[in-house]
């Protein structure tokens, strides 16, 4: 059992990883406001949201089986205050950063209608500090970070986010040049007075 | 399960509709004299205490509506609505061919209630050009302090909808809008913006004068005051009566000549309403018509003949709205068609299993999706016809009707 949650501990990090990967990918993909990777734009939306929620998924499973581990010694405080671990205090506090921005992105995603798009757009570009963050904590911290396959992952996890990254700093991608017109039913179109 | 709580003020009355009908100021004068000097509380507090509600459909309290606007502080933008886009309705066209000096003194108490600067009439093409020559002789004689100009309202049944009326106005085409913002904040222009049934404008102005113990006389305590019905269908004098709320359906039906032949059922509240059965002692007020899912709405009251399907005609009228819609919204652009669709199988005995279902399904869906409550009000209907003809769905699922036969 103890070695059980340790091996689920590593395990849903790295695929916590691939999945905010994939998020922050997909969010520029739905902020670019076309179809992308070959999805309608609804379905970047949808398939955005649900990976972010799976990810928060697997992010909790990450902390709470190293709280119960009986090896890593993650206490609650950790949690809340970065940079006071027992073990490699400044990686393990990355991870409660990243941990803590996940939540505040969250949060807000969740209140979106309550706080208004402004907020919400500021809080959200959080997301480009987290991504990175995240994966500094999995390299400085990870028990399997010299191992060749977390590199490889890891590698390839950052060329995705860095290509994302450079198509939304590119000059095509701010806004699209023609706002599809509004149209609406003939019917309702204005006459002059007779 | 009626009559008991009936009001002495719940009968058929005429009030707007008294008097000459040639819809000339000095007739106008003559019956009901100048609108008294009354300040933007006074009008307010008298809108309140005779419980005057919008007779456009909605039936939202109108001294709330004013005192909303007048507190926004800013100058205000006063829009009379006669865009009644509604095939089955006619009582604003009346109203504004009967009693257009009523309109037009409601709508400049509503301006001077809400500190309005601008007044706009929008109604449909053919109502304008007597409109225009009533506000040359009400300009003549010094009556209105705002000066009122004329709007064409497309001839379309979403029209009439409070934003699409003020994107009209605005200049744009008459869709509707989202209510991120609601136009008594930011309507025409940015400006707050009142938006009243002409009908409501025309009780205002009888309120201005003859005050609220008075307009409260008719009606009932709940619900006080006259409202204008335009009663169609299978009666023998189709047309626009009028009445105290709660008044009994077969007063309002024998207002218009009474049924024509035996009566099924009663569409009441226009193709947004629903359906209520032909119980002549059922009266019509919010509370009684509840139970089906109807109310008053706007006063279209539609009597369905025992030999006519049910299920036909609210099919009819749901691929009627479907085609109505502003096609903005997709649960609206694809679901109404879907819904009529599925409602025209039932009806035209193309049947299958899990038809019934499959409305009901729809309609959920489209609820509460648009930018306003058209896909709403279209499923609300849809429903209503499932529930009234019940019978009728059994039998149109294995191939027959109860009431063609």
């Amino acid at each position: 059992m103890t070695n059980a949650l340790w091996y689920f501990a590593r395990g849903s990090g790295v695929v916590s990883l691939v999945l905010l990967t994939v998020v922050v990918a997909l969010g520029v993909g739905a902020r670019s406001g076309r179809t992308a990777f070959g999805l309608p734009r609804f379905a970047v939306n949808l398939l955005h949201r649900n990976a972010a929620l799976l990810a928060v998924v697997f992010l909790v499973g990450h902390v709470v089986s190293l709280l119960l581990d009986s090896y890593a010694k993650l206490r609650i405080v950790d949690l809340l205050v970065p940079f006071i671990g027992n073990y490699r205090p400044f990686w393990q506090g990355l991870g409660t950063v990243a941990l803590e921005l996940v939540a505040a992105i969250v949060v807000t995603s969740l209140l979106r209608q309550r706080i208004g798009a402004r907020a919400w757009r500021a809080v959200h570009w959080l997301a480009y500090l987290c991504w990175p963050v995240a994966v500094a904590h999995g390299l400085g911290n990870g028990t399997d970070r010299s191992t060749w396959w977390l590199w490889a992952i890891t590698m390839t996890c950052a060329a995705a986010v860095a290509a994302a990254g450079a198509w939304r700093l590119s000059a095509g991608f701010a806004r699209l040049e023609h706002k599809t017109p509004r149209r609406v039913a003939r019917r309702l179109e204005l006459e002059e007075v007779r | 399960m009626t009559g008991a709580t009936h009001a002495p003020g719940a009968t058929v009355e005429r009030r707007l509709l008294a008097g000459a009908s040639d819809g000339r100021l000095e007739t106008h004068l003559a019956e009901h004299g100048r609108m008294p000097a009354l300040d933007a509380g006074q009008i307010i507090g008298m809108a309140r205490d005779a419980g005057l509600t919008g007779r456009g459909g909605a039936g939202f309290p109108v001294w709330r509506k004013l005192s909303a606007v007048a507190a926004a502080g800013r100058p205000a933008v006063v829009i009379a609505n006669a865009a009644e886009g509604e095939p089955a309705s006619g009582k604003d066209k009346a109203l504004l061919a009967y009693r257009p000096n009523l309109i037009f003194d409601g709508l400049q108490l509503a301006a001077r209630a809400t500190g309005a600067r601008s007044a706009h009439l929008y109604a449909p093409q053919a109502a304008l050009g007597a409109a225009g020559r009533v506000l040359d002789a009400r300009r003549a004689a010094g009556l209105d302090a705002v000066p009122v100009t004329l709007q064409v309202a497309p001839d379309a049944f979403v029209a009439g909808e409070e934003s699409a009326v003020v994107a009209a106005v605005s200049g744009r085409a008459a869709a509707p809008a989202d209510k991120l913002i609601r136009v008594i904040e930011s309507g025409v222009d940015g400006a707050p913006t009142l938006v009243q049934n002409v009908e409501t404008l025309a009780h205002l102005a009888m309120i201005g004068r003859y005050g609220p113990r008075w307009f409260r006389a008719a009606g009932t305590p709940e619900e006080p005051g006259t409202f204008l019905a335009t009663v169609g269908g299978a009666v023998t004098a189709p047309g626009v009566v009028e009445a105290g709320y709660g008044v009994r359906l077969g007063d309002l039906l024998a207002a218009a000549g009474g049924p024509s032949s035996r009566l099924q059922a009663v569409l009441v509240g226009g193709y947004h309403g629903g359906w209520a059965p032909a119980d002549p002692a059922l009266p019509v007020s919010r509370a009684a018509l509840e139970p089906f899912g109807a109310a008053p709405g706007a006063g279209v009251v539609l009597a369905l003949p025992e030999q006519a399907c049910g299920l036909r005609e609210t099919a009819r009228i749901a691929g009627y709205l479907a085609d109505q819609s502003a096609g903005q919204c997709g649960p609206c652009i694809n679901g109404l068609p879907r819904i009529a669709a599925t409602l025209a199988d039932l009806a035209q005995h193309r049947a299958r299993p899990g038809l019934p279902a499959e409305v009901q399904r729809l309609a959920r869906l489209v609820s509460g999706r648009g930018a306003c409550r058209h896909p709403d009000g279209t499923a609300r209907l849809v429903l209503s016809g499932l529930r009234a003809f019940e019978a009728d769905v059994a039998a149109h699922l294995v191939g027959r009707c109860l009431a063609t036969r």
